[in-house]
């Protein structure tokens, strides 16, 4: 079984909290979980095959010219940003 | 005006005078707002007709959007806290398309927080409830698309699928759902929630109104490497083309395995659309396939999925877009961002995502979920080579409603009924659902998969099946022959 402990540092890893009750289901979920890995782990012949990360061969893959075709300007690049000081998103001092 | 008519009827409509296009947007927006209390298909109603004449059957014709294609200057949540004021600086090229094709965005609806999710109850603005009965869920991440559509407020509105986000709340609400072959559709602006098995896919209430909106958004786009080239034909102007001699089939362990009274009555009516496909030609098998293969359909999507949903929204840091939480350091701002920014069901599975691709875990469960999905690919593959297509029951009616917390929990059945859809997702088929009558009042959907790049073939195939159902341009409070 996975320790709460465990699930918290995989939370703070992510930059997130979570509720005492939360990380509780979240276990519940990964012994779920487990079972299933078995599951999938004894389908006959498994190791046989390779990751598949795509649907299909794409026969047609391309890519396109080395021309610009769209970029952001500074402005809409900061458009969505609470917080900014001329051309740079700002945060919290890293050094005070 | 609006309500319930095809894309043809809206078409006719407008060419011959009898209304206009602003008149068509302002009845929309008028039902909109009428079931918005009661239904909350939508995140932003979209009070100002904006129409950018096009040349196509869609000029002039009012849709909806799901609110994870990028809008520019028009709010694009996720249905997320995290992005509740986010306001995009470009367009999807989804939109760009249908903007010059004329048609009219009238709404974004909601989804499930940032399309994860099948209940339609995730969206930070609240429940999306089934017009059929509103004690029940409408099935999603696509819920409020599917909701607009089924209650006649548009003839067609735009989702995305990643397992089954248009197909199955296309068949809870008792519309039709399509999702072409993956790459046929491009996906720049689509908020990405799994790239691999992520689908663009549309809402409409018949088969022809979907083919007209897939013409107009299918090709290759530039900004998408993924698209794949244009067949330089319009399926909507080969729909009718007779098809004989196709031979489909059914799986015999999905449809045995459904239990309670209500799924077993689901499977009466599939079996008797079989009969009646047989009766009209089409040659129907039943193929026995390995169960425990069946089973691993949803664990695998669920890992791939949840590692890949991981990675590819740790950009949501309230630094750039979205909501900013305080902080001393920018690790605590991020960190009290994110934690008020996305709902548990999001966290928890990021969790598991996170876990899978440790390095210590990546190879028994990350690579060993894409070794099956390339199983389970390959299997189908083979399957195709003899047969046209997969039929089978979309999953049963919609459920009743739970809390939020309680949606989308891991369950510890195998419910091969409800999720074998994702087969279209890890091949990257083409798939349609369509109404296939009512069981307790609810509507019920068939789900028809075809080998990739078969997209012609489907929607063909789709429309036979309609003419033989007889279910067509159905809405909900609207007459049907149930």
């Amino acid at each position: 079984m996975i320790s709460i402990e465990k699930l918290k540092k995989y939370a703070n890893n992510l930059e997130f909290d979570m509720k005492e009750s939360e990380y509780e289901t979240l276990r519940d979920e990964f012994e779920i979980l487990f079972k299933q890995m078995e599951l999938i782990d004894s389908i006959p012949d498994i190791e046989k095959y390779s990751p598949m990360s795509f649907p299909f061969k794409l026969e047609d893959a391309y890519l396109r010219s080395d021309e610009v075709t769209m970029s952001l300007d500074k402005k809409d690049a900061l458009a969505n940003s609470k917080d900014t000081l001329n051309d740079s998103v700002k945060v919290p001092k890293v050094v005070e | 005006m609006i309500s319930g008519k095809s894309i043809d009827e809206l078409r006719s409509l407008i060419d011959n005078g009898s209304v206009s296009s602003e008149e068509l947007f302002n009845d929309a927006l008028k039902l909109a707002n009428e079931c918005q209390s009661e239904l909350n298909p939508f995140v932003t109603i979209i009070n100002n007709y904006e129409h950018t004449s096009g040349k196509s059957i869609l000029d002039g014709i009012p849709y909806a959007l799901k609110d994870n294609f990028s809008t520019k200057g028009i709010l694009t949540t996720g249905s997320s806290n995290i992005l509740k004021d986010y306001v995009p600086v470009f367009d999807s090229t989804v939109y760009r398309k249908l903007k010059e094709s004329g048609a009219v965005l009238m709404g974004k609806t909601v989804l499930d927080e940032l399309a994860m999710g099948g209940s339609g109850l995730t969206g930070h603005t609240g429940y999306v409830k089934n017009p059929w009965d509103t004690t029940r869920i409408p099935g999603g991440s696509s819920a409020g698309s599917a909701v607009a559509v089924s209650k006649g407020i548009v003839p067609f509105s735009i989702g995305s699928d990643t397992g089954d986000s248009v197909r199955k709340p296309a068949a809870l609400c008792g519309v039709v759902g399509f999702k072409p072959t993956y790459g046929r559709i491009s996906r720049f602006g689509l908020f990405p929630f799994a790239s691999s098995l992520d689908h663009v896919g549309i809402f409409a209430r018949n088969v022809k109104d979907i083919s007209y909106v897939t013409d107009i958004l299918k090709g290759r786009d530039e900004m998408d490497m993924t698209t794949l080239p244009d067949e330089g034909f319009l399926y909507s102007s080969k729909l009718d083309e007779p098809i004989k001699g196709k031979k489909l089939f059914y799986i015999k362990e999905i449809v045995e395995s459904a239990v309670t009274s209500t799924n077993k009555e689901v499977i009466s009516k599939f079996m008797d659309l079989v009969n009646k496909l047989r009766s009209n030609g089409i040659t129907v098998e039943e193929v026995s396939f390995d169960k425990r293969i069946l089973e691993a359909i949803f664990p695998v999507y669920f890992i791939i999925s949840c590692a890949e949903a991981t990675s590819n929204n740790s950009n949501l840091t309230g630094f750039i877009f979205g909501p900013r939480s305080e902080g001393r350091t920018p690790e605590e701002v991020m960190k009290n961002t994110r934690t008020v920014g996305f709902q548990e069901m999001i966290k928890r599975r990021f969790v598991i995502g996170s876990y899978i691709l440790e390095r210590e875990n990546q190879e028994k469960l990350f690579l060993n979920a894409m070794r099956a999905r390339h199983l389970i690919v390959d299997k189908f593959n083979d399957l195709f080579l003899k047969y046209d297509g997969l039929l089978l029951p979309a999953g049963g009616i919609a459920p009743k409603i739970v809390p939020e917390k309680e949606a989308d929990k891991l369950n510890n059945e195998y419910l091969i009924l409800e999720n074998h859809l994702a087969i279209g997702n890890f091949g990257g088929y083409p798939s349609i659902t369509l109404p296939n009558g009512f069981v307790s009042g609810m509507p019920i959907g068939v789900n028809l998969t075809c080998a990739a790049k078969k997209d012609l073939e489907c929607l063909q195939i789709a429309s036979k099946i309609e003419e033989v159902t007889g279910l067509k341009n159905i809405t909900s409070g609207g007459e049907v022959d149930a």
